[in-house]
């Protein structure tokens, strides 16, 4: 392999771990703009993946394969945001320690999993065997054009496009409605925001309900095309999300950036195999620790400018100025 | 709306308080399994062993149960199996070398208990001690002569370029390993190609996007062919070639052609058929307690499945012909190079990923 296939695998290979990482760190987003932390993101991601997958695991068949994932990816997405809803109720309502509320979804989403999979599975065991019907060869016409075609429309699958879609509406209601400019200002300075008449505490709701429905789709585009039995665990990409989301200043454009570039670095981490690699006789744990090293080294640079929205774990008080 | 929360909840405790009072007997498991690193349902080692206790409760009604440690040290073996034994269990199957500590401090422990221990022995962790007690019956399998078969399968079906990923480099996982490298020489010799083998160990036994990233590398570097001795690591590779049109996968210890199209044979070995025997000669009164046994292909222990239907030149008979070959000891698989690299190869090269 020369260098330019070498560089395509690369490019190729970062979409599958970009996209979910995308979608999932917008989620956040919109949650943390509203001036909720929510840390529950990788809970909400095992748990709309869980609700996603079992739907696929009892009606793969009801539908054409597409038509199956887009009802799968429907139902991780409400999943997702009624799982919020618990998040939101203790941060919003009963002011709690937004920490600890997103630590409890956390660490319920992945005991839920297992006791449902254990529940429905044959054998009572946690994993959750799907069939990937899901992948789509070739895009006709789009597929035939060099190049872009071998990367975006062959071998792909259509959460990469909802994914870009996703992203181009965040940034639109973030920048380009009232929702967007009502929701920031409940980010930065929720007692100005309250005194024009915006109210907090429903703003903070559908902040943290975006973010929901957001991590729970983004926890099934992470495991359909990534294995073939789900075991209820999204391997830290929740987290990995926040990281995105803060490398990313909380604005879209930056997050995808971010995320491509996480992508890419979670690829070189496992493309030690590569003879362009190889060749250059490094050790292969030298290649698996490059996501972490580099990650340290660009939060080091970037975090003297952060531009976390100022109200951000926060319960809203209104008697505070 | 708050007093509808507070009266539901108040009702919630009740019930719950209620539900828990009238405390029934905790139920006994006769048969327990207790698993190494990896899950019950690893689709490859633990799944296996556990398939054969699984086997033999349901067909004579016995109770069973499965208990996984907490974590993988000798410490939290020796908890899981005195929580199997507290349950009730007459018979403990421990899958895997890491019991060996754990299995030579339990049989002192629990002498009127029987422990069939898989792939090792009992002995402690220095290998200074080795000491089996008439309650265990250890058994081994030949993994190096199944690796082998799949080896030459592979390359006699024309697969000139290899992949093997390793979970760990135990001795399990290592005498597989290096029996495929040895198998795909002998196919080599046979027909005059040369054959080069990726050889990696994953660190790991779960699935894990890592994993599939790294197999889609190998496969677009040439490799034709992965055998994956990793557990659960495997659905990963398996997810990875169904991407790819040709890639194809080797499974392990037990038949896993049903998991992907890819999966072209199996490098398996008798963990569920073993177990059964073992819990057969258990209730029939002879235990084989003290016993070690190397399962290889004269005892039936190891070999591809019957299916050769995804092969386009290997066939039953070709297979029956090599198996012969071991049986008598016309080849004998070596099992005991230190490293990979120290097989003496003529048509293979090996590029080992990482260290052994």
């Amino acid at each position: 392999m020369n260098i330019l296939d070498t560089l395509f695998f690369l490019v190729k290979n970062m979409i599958p771990y970009m996209i979910p990482l995308t979608i999932v760190a917008l989620g956040g987003m919109f949650s943390e703009r509203s001036g909720i932390v929510n840390i529950a993101l990788e809970g909400i991601m095992v748990f709309g993946a869980s609700f996603g997958i079992f739907y696929i695991y009892f009606l793969p068949n009801l539908f054409p394969p597409q038509i199956t994932l887009l009802i799968a990816l429907v139902i991780a997405l409400i999943s997702g945001m009624v799982f919020s809803l618990l998040h939101a109720y203790a941060s919003i309502n009963l002011k709690a320690n937004q920490t600890i509320s997103g630590t409890a979804l956390n660490l319920f989403a992945l005991a839920f999993h297992d006791f449902m999979a254990r529940l429905i599975t044959p054998n009572a065991v946690e994993g959750v065997r799907f069939e990937n019907a899901f992948r789509i060869v070739k895009v006709p016409l789009l597929g035939d054009i060099p190049l872009i075609g071998d990367l975006l429309f062959k071998d792909v699958y259509i959460t990469t496009y909802l994914g870009i879609v996703i992203l181009i509406v965040a940034s639109f209601v973030l920048y380009k409605t009232r929702f967007g400019l009502r929701l920031r200002a409940c980010g930065e300075h929720p007692q100005a925001a309250d005194s024009v008449g915006i109210k907090v505490n429903r703003m903070r709701y559908a902040g943290v309900l975006i973010s929901g429905a957001l991590a729970g789709l983004g926890g099934l585009v992470l495991v359909v095309p990534s294995t073939v039995e789900y075991t209820g665990t999204v391997s830290g990409y929740g987290f990995l999300a926040l990281a995105v989301l803060i490398f990313g200043q909380w604005k879209p454009t930056k997050i995808f950036l971010a995320a491509a570039f996480f992508g890419l670095m979670q690829v070189i981490a496992n493309s030690s195999g590569l003879s362009f690699f190889t060749a250059l006789g490094i050790n292969k744990y030298f290649y698996q620790i490059v996501p972490f090293l580099t990650t340290l080294i660009v939060l080091t640079f970037t975090s003297s400018k952060s531009a976390a929205p100022k109200a951000a774990g926060e319960p809203y008080d209104p008697g505070k100025r | 709306m708050k007093k509808l929360l507070v009266i539901l909840s108040a009702l919630l405790v009740v019930l719950s308080l209620t539900a828990c009072a009238p405390k029934e007997e905790e139920p006994t498991y006769e048969l327990a399994l207790v698993t190494d690193i990896g899950t019950i349902d690893d689709k490859s080692f633990n799944q296996g062993a556990w398939e054969g206790v699984k086997q033999y409760a349901e067909e004579n009604d016995i109770t069973y149960q499965y208990y996984q440690p907490a974590e993988a040290t000798t410490a939290a073996y020796v908890e899981a199996i005195g929580q199997a034994v507290d349950g009730g269990a007459k018979v403990v199957v421990t899958p895997g070398y890491m019991f060996a500590p754990a299995i030579l401090e339990a049989q002192d422990l629990y002498p009127e208990v029987k422990f069939v221990l898989l792939d090792a022995d009992p002995h402690d962790e220095n290998y200074t001690e080795f000491r089996i007690e008439d309650n265990v019956y250890s058994i081994y399998y030949a993994e190096e002569q199944s690796g082998f078969l799949a080896g030459y399968a592979a390359v006699i079906d024309g697969y000139t370029s290899l992949g093997f990923m390793g979970g760990m480099a135990v001795p399990a996982v290592v005498r597989f390993g290096h029996g495929f490298v040895q198998g795909a020489e002998a196919a080599a010799v046979e027909l005059n190609v040369d054959v080069t083998v990726k050889y990696e160990y994953l660190n790991s036994f779960a699935p894990d996007d890592a994993h599939k990233t790294k197999a889609l590398a190998w496969y677009s570097e040439g490799v034709e062919a992965i055998f994956v001795a990793a557990g659960g690591a495997g659905l990963s590779v398996m997810a990875a070639a169904d991407t790819l049109d040709t890639a194809k996968v080797i499974g392990v210890d037990v038949d896993q052609s049903n998991l992907s199209d890819s999966v072209i044979t199996s490098a398996m070995k008798g963990l569920t058929t073993s177990v059964y025997e073992a819990l057969v000669d258990y209730y029939a009164d002879e235990f084989k307690g003290g016993v070690i046994e190397t399962l290889d292909v004269t005892k039936d222990g190891v070999g591809l499945p019957e299916d050769f239907s995804r092969f386009t030149t290997f066939n039953q008979a070709k297979y029956d012909e090599i198996y012969a070959k071991l049986v008598n000891g016309t080849i004998v698989v070596k099992k005991d190079a230190a490293k990979v690299m120290d097989l003496v190869l003529t048509k293979v090269v090996i590029t080992l990923i990482g260290s052994e």
